[in-house]
């Protein structure tokens, strides 16, 4: 109830909040499928136009209301959501322990050609396979797409690196069970979740961070610690802790000091996993936890334990310096790369009054004027996999359950969850604005258009008609998939680059590709 | 010509920017421009390697004249018995054997205790630090590396000028000054079968961008299109490596291959960049073997390949190795050690003051440390950039390219033979 009623206030207040410049409803909701969304499909900026951009917004932020039925049928063809974390588990034991025989041969009969290795080693890597391809065939068939934008989106803020040992059976129950059900839900319980994911734990290497001269209880540990492997850790490691507040949090710039820094590892000491053989899940050691007195961030941490933990992340969710970070993070994403003050006050306001409310901060954002300012129209560059996605989608195409779209975005510079640096993506064009890149956009593109590209079924046919007149082909095309935005130079540009094409179905190829590779088709 | 343009930039860049039209493509569009087709003469050239992730300085280049060493990494060490010694206080990981000759010809030095006036452990405040070159300056928007090619517009005339290897531009090339970001040079260019047809749709690719195009968009194809026409000419496919040299399989290896075929194609090439990551060796970082002793011997080749394939051709180039700090002296709870401060780096090349570790070695006693625990920075790493860039490359103006900082002969730790 109290959602219809605001609905409707945001329908009524927006036209005023714009002012003069009042968009076109068509220019509005490409707007908001252009940020809010992984682009328009063909004629889907007529029907949210259709609904109501605002009324559109609100039925994206309540995904769960939202079917999505073609989606869930499709995940049934990603064999990675059948296994939980102990599954998993298990299967990179049997990888490692082939992996472990394969060189023990390797260096008995000195062969030194590396075979591919079928079996546990092959299924592990087609399960890495999957969990990239899963990422890119949601963003583009799902209908909750918002809630796809803000998983990529936390996902790259909490980023792990899926190549680093137990991350690579550790990452597809982070992206399931830690940030896709938080994803918006409250910043707070993200946090914690991301805190006690085993995923992050091993990452940044707080699994291994134990209070000075703590060693485990039983005989076991005592019998390994005497072994020649000595795997048993005997130090603090400040890793998880320098990010959580430089990244994570606070920013780089929100007041910390190094001996913040130490107290704050000193607090996460004995957070750990489980053994992979008992599922590798989130282990509180209590043998492993500095019981001493800590001050952080000007706070006293008395007589230690887990709760310790939760109370430093509350503590670092409801900092001013934190709500400034996270929403500047997210008006760049979705306002423009150095957004205006207004949306991250905005931001910052709402997030003070909802205690951290993912939604009431976006909600703030979607009606800051800043966000329907003309400046911010088209000015932000696609990244890879947003060029990707969109392009398959405004094209009609379908992806398939292989791994080969995933590859198309890694060449064109986003390895998705392969970021081994805890900064993630950046949010700005400069790291995706390249000749290199271009190019490589370019060649993604007119491959689509011809129907090669690896990974993508495309019928061009549902969307564009092959016709031997140029000039409704061209006007077609800036219809269906550019929703209006070709330049009329570009229109001179490829009307020129057809007068000598005879085979409609060749020319409609040529004019497709040139569209969904010239400049237009890169910003958002 | 070029200063009028400049002057245009500045009094129209902020009346364009309300168009769309930002400072830095209008800057870039106008160099681009200025370029000529002409070969270059042979010029020096400046190969940057970073080594993401902080290397171990000291299991790199080993202070095992020093019992303080062995003492604090029990674990870790590197055993006298495996070193390659240089001078009897230092010696080389056993991985970097394949570098020993070069060293001994008197083309490779180590710069020793290197590092950043600013004390951050962070690895990504460090290497921005070190890629924008101004320590504790967040704000610079430009690399070093680009601010060199903006200030030295003598050879501003080909699009393979600066040319960094992988899919992204780096920071330290980020900027006005035109730089190629290059994956891999065979795959450059439209991948269309015929090359009447790949002509033509990348003549109208290049017009669409010409003209609707803007901001970064626009420079960036430019410089794209631009590094096609030379490309095939230089035909990357064909070629062979010399004097039988074999570079690492990888991807390290082959943008060292790939730098070899630039220079020795003659397209202008000034500045490098390859990156390679893999040494933030928190846990068990190993000894002679191990998971630092792997990523080491990658680099070794790598660097042992390259100079022997350009053989002669070294006269004029100079490779330097960069990390954005080193390691705690101390082995950690994990066998692997912890973010620390100074590094060593690595000069190779015929114009350097080989067969030397330079720098002050300030020791490892804990007196001397950095905060107790590191090694403390003895040579600020932009007095070893500055006098690379003044004596090998002949920068005019190294109070441009370092900005706040004035680098000094008198600090130069001497890695150019002068």
């Amino acid at each position: 109830m109290r959602l219809r009623v605001l609905t409707v206030w945001l329908a009524l207040a927006l036209p005023a909040a714009l002012g003069a410049q009042a968009l076109t409803p068509r220019d509005s909701a490409l707007h908001a499928l252009n940020r809010l969304a992984y682009g328009p499909r063909p004629g889907e900026v007529d029907s949210v136009a259709r609904v109501g951009v605002m009324r559109w917004i609100e039925q994206q932020m309540a995904f769960e209301r939202l079917p999505d039925v073609l989606l869930a049928e499709r995940e049934h063809d990603f064999k990675l959501l059948d296994y939980d974390r102990e599954e998993l588990a298990q299967r990179y034991g049997e990888a490692l322990r082939q992996r472990r025989e394969m060189q023990r041969e390797m260096a008995r009969s000195g062969d030194t050609t590396r075979p591919r290795g079928a079996g546990p080693m092959r299924e592990l890597r087609e399960l890495g396979g999957d969990l990239q391809q899963l990422a890119v065939v949601r963003a583009v068939l799902s209908e909750r797409q918002l809630r796809e934008v803000m998983v990529d989106f936390w996902a790259n803020h909490f980023n792990v690196f899926v190549g680093k040992g137990a991350d690579r059976f550790l990452t597809p129950s982070y992206i399931e069970e830690t940030i896709r059900p938080n994803a918006l839900g409250r910043f707070e319980d993200l946090l914690i979740a991301t805190a006690k994911s085993p995923a992050m734990l091993f990452y940044l290497d707080n699994a291994q961070s134990v209070a000075p001269g703590s060693s485990p209880p039983g005989p076991l540990s005592a019998l390994r610690r005497g072994g020649t492997q000595r795997r048993v850790p005997t130090g603090i490691n400040e890793n998880y802790a320098r990010e959580l507040l430089e990244l994570h949090t606070l920013g780089v710039d929100g007041g910390y000091t190094q001996q913040d820094i130490i107290a704050v590892a000193r607090i996460f000491t004995g957070w750990s996993i489980d053994r992979p053989q008992r599922g590798a899940g989130f282990a509180f050691h209590e043998w492993a936890h500095d019981r001493g007195e800590k001050q952080a961030l000007g706070v006293r941490f008395q007589g230690g334990g887990m709760e310790e933990g939760v109370r430093l992340l509350k503590l670092l969710a409801s900092q001013h310096a934190t709500m400034h970070h996270v929403s500047r993070k997210l008006c760049a994403r979705f306002v423009s790369d150095d957004p205006p003050d207004g949306c991250v006050d905005a931001a910052v306001d709402a997030w003070h009054r909802s205690s951290g409310d993912i939604r009431a901060v976006l909600r703030a954002i979607f009606t800051s004027p800043d966000f329907w300012a003309p400046q911010a129209l088209r000015a932000k560059v696609k990244t890879p996999l947003e060029f990707v996605v969109s392009a398959v989608r405004a094209a009609g195409a379908a992806p398939d359950s292989t791994l080969r779209l995933a590859q198309v975005v890694s060449r064109l510079g986003q390895p998705l969850y392969l970021q081994p640096a805890p900064t993630g993506y950046p949010e700005t064009q400069a790291q995706w604005v390249n000749s290199g890149a271009l190019l490589g956009r370019m060649n993604a593109a007119v491959a689509l258009a011809a129907g090669r590209l690896p990974g993508a079924s495309v019928d061009l046919d549902d969307v564009v008609a092959a016709t031997a007149d140029h000039a409704l082909l061209v006007d077609a095309v800036n219809a269906r998939l550019l929703s209006g935005t070709m330049s009329a130079h570009t229109r001179a540009v490829i009307l020129a680059q057809l007068a000598d094409v005879n085979d409609p179905v060749q020319a409609r190829t040529i004019a497709v590709g040139l569209a969904l590779g010239g400049p237009e088709f890169q910003r958002q | 010509m070029t200063i009028s343009r400049r002057v245009f930039v500045k009094s129209g860049g902020l009346a364009l920017f309300s168009l769309g039209l930002d400072p830095l493509f209008l800057a870039r569009a106008a160099l681009a421009s200025n370029r000529l087709s002409a070969q270059p003469p042979d010029r020096p050239v400046l190969v940057c390697l970073f080594q993401r992730g902080a290397v171990d300085g000291l299991n790199m280049i080993v202070p095992h004249g020093d019992p303080l060493y062995y003492r604090e990494r029990p674990r870790i060490a590197i055993p006298a018995k495996d070193l390659v010694d240089l001078d009897g206080h230092f010696g080389l990981h056993p991985s970097l054997a394949p570098l020993k000759s070069l060293w001994d010809n008197k083309s490779l030095a180590a710069i020793h205790a290197v590092g950043s006036p600013d004390s951050t452990r962070s690895h990504f405040d460090a290497q921005d630090y070190m890629e924008s070159g101004t320590p504790g300056l967040k704000s610079t928007s430009d690399g070093w590396l680009n601010r060199y090619c903006r200030h030295d517009q003598e050879h501003a005339d080909t699009a393979f000028r600066a040319v960094a290897f992988g899919p992204q531009l780096p920071r330290i090339l980020a900027g006005t000054s035109p730089a190629l970001a290059i994956d891999d040079l065979q795959a450059f260019g439209l991948r269309v079968p015929q090359e009447g047809a790949r002509d033509k749709l990348t003549r109208a690719f290049e017009e669409l961008y010409d003209g609707a195009a803007t901001g970064l968009l626009a420079s960036s194809s430019q410089e794209g299109f631009a590094a096609i026409q030379v490309l095939k000419r230089v035909n990357p496919a064909q070629y062979q490596p010399a004097n039988g040299a074999a570079y690492p399989p990888g991807r390290f290896g082959r943008s060292m291959l790939q730098i070899a075929q630039l220079i020795k194609a003659g397209v202008g090439l000034e500045i490098a960049f390859a990156d390679l990551g893999g040494w933030d060796t928190h846990i068990n970082q190993g000894s002679s073997e191990g998971q630092l002793a792997a990523r080491l011997r990658e680099l070794g080749v790598g660097l042992a390949a390259f100079a022997q394939d350009l053989g002669e051709g070294m006269r004029n180039v100079v490779v330097l190795t960069m990390s954005e700090f080193g390691r705690t002296i101390a082995e950690n709870g994990n066998s692997g050690t912890d973010h620390g401060h100074a590094t060593a780096m690595l000069a190779l090349g015929g114009p350097v003051n080989g067969g030397k570790v330079l720098g002050r070695w300030p020791g490892l006693d804990p007196a001397s440390r950095f905060e107790g625990r590191d090694v403390a920075v003895t040579t600020d790493f932009r007095d070893l950039f500055g006098e690379i860039l003044a004596r090998h490359l002949g920068a005019p103006d190294l109070g441009a390219v370092f900005p706040g900082f004035s680098p000094s002969p008198q600090r130069f730790p001497g890695a150019i033979r002068v």
